[in-house]
C-alpha cells in the first residue's frame, strides 16, 4: 500500500516535472509543441526524479532564507538599518578591501618568486606557503592577540606594544591566514605558462621587470582572482577572528540578531543581504573571466625557466617569498605550542581525548554523508537525459558560497518547524507526548554540512570523472551493464583516488568549522573548534591553544596532499 | 532489414548547430556499411543515436523492425545488443584483457570458452591475463574487436578503428578486420575518414557532409559514379 502511493507520487511530480519543463522548452525554441512534449516524456527517467529531489534536499536551507523575507523584519530592524547596518557594511567593505590587497600581494608575489627564480629554499618555500591554509582564520587571530600582548613575545624581543585588536590588525590577520588560495591560483598558473611567451617579450626588448608587470601580471588575472574570491568567502564567513577583535561584520551581526535580539527574522534579513553581496563578487569573477579563452592561447609549452639572479636579489626575493611562511604559519604555530606548553597539564584531561573523539567521529561522518551526496549529485546527472535537468543539478553546489551562519539559519527554520509539526501531530493523533527529534541531534548538524561542504567535494570527483572521459561508462553500457552496475564495476574502482582526496578535504573543513557549528550543534555534542572558540571567548587563551594545535594537526596533511596534487598536474 | 534510420535529425547547443539533417539509410543482415566524412560531418553523432548513447531529436530508429529510437520511444544502450569498438578503444584499464572479454558476456555459463574463442580470433591468445597499458596499439585494437564480438551482437559498429595506429599496422589490420567480419557473418557500421578503408572493407557506403548525406549506395557503384563535386573529389584522393 504504502509502496503504491509512493509509487503514484512519482508519477504524479514526473509529470509536474513534464509541464514545468515544457514551458521551458517551447519558450526556447521553435520545435513544435507536440514533439516537445514527447521528447520531454521519453527522457524523464527516475534518475531524473531522483536527481530532483537531491537538488531539492541541498537548496532548501537557501530557499529557506529567500522566501522567509516575505514575513518581513523583525521589531528591531529599523533600529538596526538606522544604528548598526552602516557599520556592517562598512566593516565589511574595509575587510573585502583590504584582504584584497594584501592577499594578492602576498599570493601572487610568492608564487611568482618560487617559479621563476632561484632562491634558496625554493623546493621547500612552494609547499610551506601552503600551510597558512592549515590554520583557521580565528585561531591566527587568537595567535596574534597573544604575540601582541602585554609579555607577548613582539613587546619582550622589540619592547614595543601594538594594538592588534581593530579593524587593521584583522584584515591583516585575515590577509595572512587566508593568502594561500591567491598563491595556489596563481602558482597554478604559472607552472602551466609557457615559456616561450616570456622569451618572446624579453627579445623584443621588455625588461625582467616590464615582463611580469605588463605581462604575466594580466594573463595571470583570471587565476588570482578566482583565488581571491574564495578569500572573500571566507572572510565574511569569519565569525570567529571578527568576534574576537571585537568588530561588526554581517556574521556578527547575523549571531547577535538570533542570539541576543531573539529576533529570527532580522537574521534572515542579514543572511539575505548578505548573499546577495557574493552573488554580486560571484558575478563580477563570471564577468572578468569570460574571455578565459585567449589565457591558454598556447598548447605545447615549455615550462617556466629558473632564472639565476645575483645574491643581492636572492635574498630581497627570499625575504618577500618567507614572510608569509614566517607571519602566516610559523610565528602563530610557535605561539599556540608556546600556549601549549604552559597549559597542556590542565586541558589535555581524559574529557579532552573524549572531545577530540567526538570531534574526529562528527567529521568523518560528515565527509561520508557529503562524499556520497557528491556522487549522487554527479551521476544522476550524468543518467538523467534531460539537459535542462543538469543546469538545475548545478544549484546543489552554491552552498560553499554561502556562510556557514547563513546556511546553519536556513537549516533551523525549516527543521524546527518540522518537528513542531511532528510534535503536534503525535500529540493530537496518537496521543502520545513526544520532543523533537530531528533538532538538538547531529542529523541537523551533518545536513547543514553536507549543504555547505557539498562543492568540496563535488569539484574534485567531477574533474577526474572528466578525465577519464565518457567512453569507458559507454562501452560498459553497451555491453548490456546498467548504469548502477557500470558504476560499481567500473566508475567506482577507477574513482577511487579522487573519492578518497575529496572525503579528506570535507573532513578537514568540518574540523575547522566553527560559525555553522556554533549555533546547530547538540548540547552534548562538541567539537575542538567550539572547544578553542569557548575558552577563547572565557578569556582563556592560552587554554585554547591545544584544541586549536589538533585542527592544525589534522589540516597540514591533506595540503601536503593537495600540493603533490598540483605538482603532479602541471 | 536489420537496421533502417529513417529521417533523423539531431541538433545540439538548443539547435544552433545541426549535426544530422534528415538522414535515412538501412542495411542488411551479414552487410558491412562505411559512413565517410570529415570530422564533424555528423557520422559519430549518427553511430551514437543507433547505439544508444544519444536521444533522436526527430525521425526512428529500427533493429529488427523494432523501434528502439524515435520522439516517444527510447530503448536504453544495454537492451539493443549492439557493439561497439570505440576509437580510444575504452579498454577498462582495472581489468585483465580476459576480464575486459568477458564483462559483457558475464551471464553466459562458458563464458571462459568463448573468451578463448574471440582470442583466438584476433590472434592474441597468449594476452589474456596481461593488463590493457601492456600491450601496444594494434593489439588493444584487436582486444576491443574482441570484447565487442563476444557477446555475439546483431550489429557491430567501429568507430575509427585504426585512427590511432600507424600505416604498416593498418593495412595489416584493415585484412585481419575483414576476414573476421565475414568468417562471423557481423553485420556492421564501418566508421571513417579514410576512403581507402571504405573501398576495402564495405558493401554500401554513405558518405556524409555538414550532417546531409551526399550519396549512398553499393560501394562498388558509387565508386565507379561518385556524384559531382565533394563525393568526387573524394575518390580521386586515393
Amino acid at each position: 500500500m504504502f509502496i503504491c502511493s509512493f509509487w503514484l507520487k512519482i508519477k504524479i511530480i514526473r509529470i509536474q516535472i513534464i509541464h514545468i519543463l515544457l514551458v521551458i522548452r517551447t519558450l526556447h525554441n521553435k520545435q513544435p509543441l507536440k514533439y516537445s512534449i514527447k521528447n520531454i516524456q521519453r527522457d524523464t527517467n527516475k534518475w531524473s526524479i531522483f536527481l530532483l529531489t537531491i537538488v531539492l534536499f541541498v537548496a532548501i536551507p537557501i530557499l529557506t532564507v529567500f522566501i522567509n523575507l516575505i514575513y518581513g523584519p523583525g521589531e528591531t530592524w529599523n533600529h538596526l538599518v538606522v544604528n548598526l547596518l552602516p557599520n556592517y557594511v562598512e566593516n565589511s567593505l574595509l575587510l573585502i578591501f583590504g584582504t584584497s590587497i594584501l592577499t594578492l600581494f602576498f599570493g601572487v608575489s610568492s608564487a611568482w618568486i618560487v617559479s621563476r627564480y632561484c632562491i634558496p629554499l625554493r623546493k621547500q618555500l612552494e609547499w610551506l606557503l601552503i600551510l597558512p591554509l592549515a590554520i583557521p582564520s580565528y585561531i591566527t587571530a587568537y595567535a596574534y592577540a597573544g604575540i601582541f600582548d602585554y609579555g607577548g613575545i613582539v613587546e619582550k624581543i622589540l619592547g614595543i606594544r601594538v594594538d592588534v585588536m581593530n579593524h587593521l590588525g584583522l584584515i591583516f590577520v585575515l590577509s595572512i591566514s587566508l593568502y594561500p588560495y591567491v598563491y595556489v591560483a596563481s602558482r597554478a598558473f604559472f607552472l602551466n605558462q609557457s615559456n616561450n611567451i616570456i622569451e618572446a617579450s624579453k627579445l623584443l626588448g621588455a625588461g625582467e621587470k616590464k615582463t611580469f608587470f605588463k605581462l604575466i601580471l594580466p594573463l595571470a588575472r583570471p587565476a588570482y582572482i578566482g583565488g581571491l574570491i574564495l578569500v572573500l568567502m571566507e572572510v565574511l564567513n569569519d565569525y570567529g577572528a571578527a568576534k574576537y577583535y571585537g568588530i561588526n561584520t554581517f556574521t556578527t551581526g547575523i549571531f547577535r540578531a538570533w542570539f541576543s535580539l531573539e529576533e529570527p527574522e532580522t537574521a534572515i534579513y542579514l543572511s539575505a543581504i548578505l548573499v546577495i553581496i557574493i552573488f554580486l563578487l560571484i558575478t563580477i569573477e563570471k564577468w572578468q573571466r569570460r574571455k578565459i579563452g585567449y589565457f591558454n592561447a598556447t598548447k605545447n609549452h615549455q615550462k617556466v625557466k629558473i632564472e639565476l639572479i645575483s645574491n643581492k636579489l636572492k635574498i630581497g626575493f627570499f625575504t618577500i617569498a618567507f614572510i608569509p611562511v614566517l607571519f602566516g604559519f610559523l610565528l602563530p604555530l610557535f605561539q599556540l605550542l608556546y600556549w601549549a606548553f604552559l597549559t597542556y597539564k590542565e586541558v589535555f584531561t581524559f574529557d579532552f581525548i573524549y572531545l577530540s573523539l567526538e570531534s574526529l567521529g562528527v567529521a568523518m561522518i560528515s565527509a561520508f554523508c557529503t562524499v556520497f551526496f557528491a556522487l549522487l549529485l554527479i551521476f544522476l546527472s550524468k543518467w538523467n537525459r534531460l539537459s535542462s535537468m543538469k543546469s538545475i543539478a548545478k544549484i546543489g553546489v552554491l552552498g560553499y558560497a554561502i556562510p556557514g551562519a547563513v546556511i546553519a539559519i536556513g537549516v533551523l527554520i525549516p527543521t524546527l518547524s518540522l518537528d513542531k509539526w511532528f510534535v503536534l501531530f503525535m500529540k493530537s493523533v496518537c496521543n502520545i507526548k513526544v520532543g523533537f527529534i530531528i533538532n538538538g541531534t547531529i542529523l541537523v548538524l551533518v545536513y547543514a554540512y553536507i549543504v555547505r561542504f557539498l562543492a568540496v567535494a563535488y569539484n574534485p570527483i567531477e574533474s577526474n570523472e572528466l578525465k577519464f572521459g565518457n567512453s569507458l561508462s559507454e562501452a560498459s553500457k553497451i555491453l548490456g551493464n546498467s548504469n548502477i552496475s557500470t558504476f560499481i564495476r567500473i566508475e567506482y574502482p577507477l574513482l577511487k583516488p579522487a573519492i578518497f582526496s575529496a572525503f579528506i578535504l570535507v573532513f578537514v573543513d568540518v574540523m575547522k568549522e566553527l560559525p555553522l557549528t556554533l549555533i546547530l550543534k547538540p548540547y552534548h555534542i562538541n567539537t575542538l573548534a567550539v572547544k578553542a572558540y569557548e575558552y577563547a571567548s572565557d578569556e582563556l587563551i592560552a587554554e585554547a591553544a591545544l584544541p586549536s594545535l589538533f585542527i592544525v594537526l589534522t589540516g597540514i596533511i591533506p595540503i601536503l596532499f593537495l600540493n603533490r596534487l598540483i605538482a603532479k598536474e602541471s | 532489414m536489420l537496421l533502417e534510420v529513417k529521417e533523423v535529425k539531431k541538433t545540439f547547443n538548443k539547435e544552433k548547430i545541426v549535426a544530422l539533417n534528415n538522414v535515412s539509410f538501412s542495411l542488411n543482415k551479414g552487410n558491412i556499411i562505411a559512413i565517410v566524412g570529415e570530422s564533424g560531418s555528423g557520422k559519430t553523432t549518427l553511430i551514437r543515436l543507433i547505439t544508444g548513447l544519444e536521444v533522436v531529436d526527430a525521425g526512428t530508429i529500427l533493429l529488427k523492425n523494432k523501434v528502439v529510437s524515435s520522439n516517444s520511444i527510447f530503448i536504453e544502450p544495454q537492451f539493443r545488443n549492439v557493439g561497439m569498438v570505440f576509437q580510444d578503444y575504452a579498454l577498462f584499464p582495472h581489468f585483465t584483457i580476459f576480464d575486459n572479454i568477458s564483462y559483457g558476456i558475464s551471464k553466459l555459463p562458458n563464458k571462459k570458452e568463448r573468451v578463448k574463442e574471440v582470442l583466438e580470433l584476433v590472434g592474441l591468445s597468449d594476452k589474456e591475463k596481461n593488463y590493457p597499458h601492456e600491450l601496444s596499439g594494434g593489439q588493444q585494437q584487436r582486444v576491443a574487436l574482441a570484447r565487442a564480438l563476444a557477446p555475439n551482437p546483431e550489429l557491430l559498429i567501429l568507430d575509427e578503428p585504426f585512427s590511432n595506429l600507424d600505416v604498416i599496422l593498418r593495412n595489416q589490420l584493415r585484412k585481419d578486420v575483414q576476414r573476421i567480419l565475414k568468417e562471423t557473418n557481423t553485420t556492421a557500421i564501418f566508421v571513417t575518414h579514410d576512403i581507402k578503408d571504405a573501398i576495402e572493407i564495405s558493401d554500401k557506403i554513405l558518405v556524409l557532409q555538414n550532417g546531409n548525406v551526399l550519396q549512398q549506395g553499393i560501394t562498388k557503384e558509387v565508386y565507379e559514379k561518385p556524384n559531382e563535386g565533394y563525393v568526387k573529389l573524394l575518390f580521386e584522393s586515393i
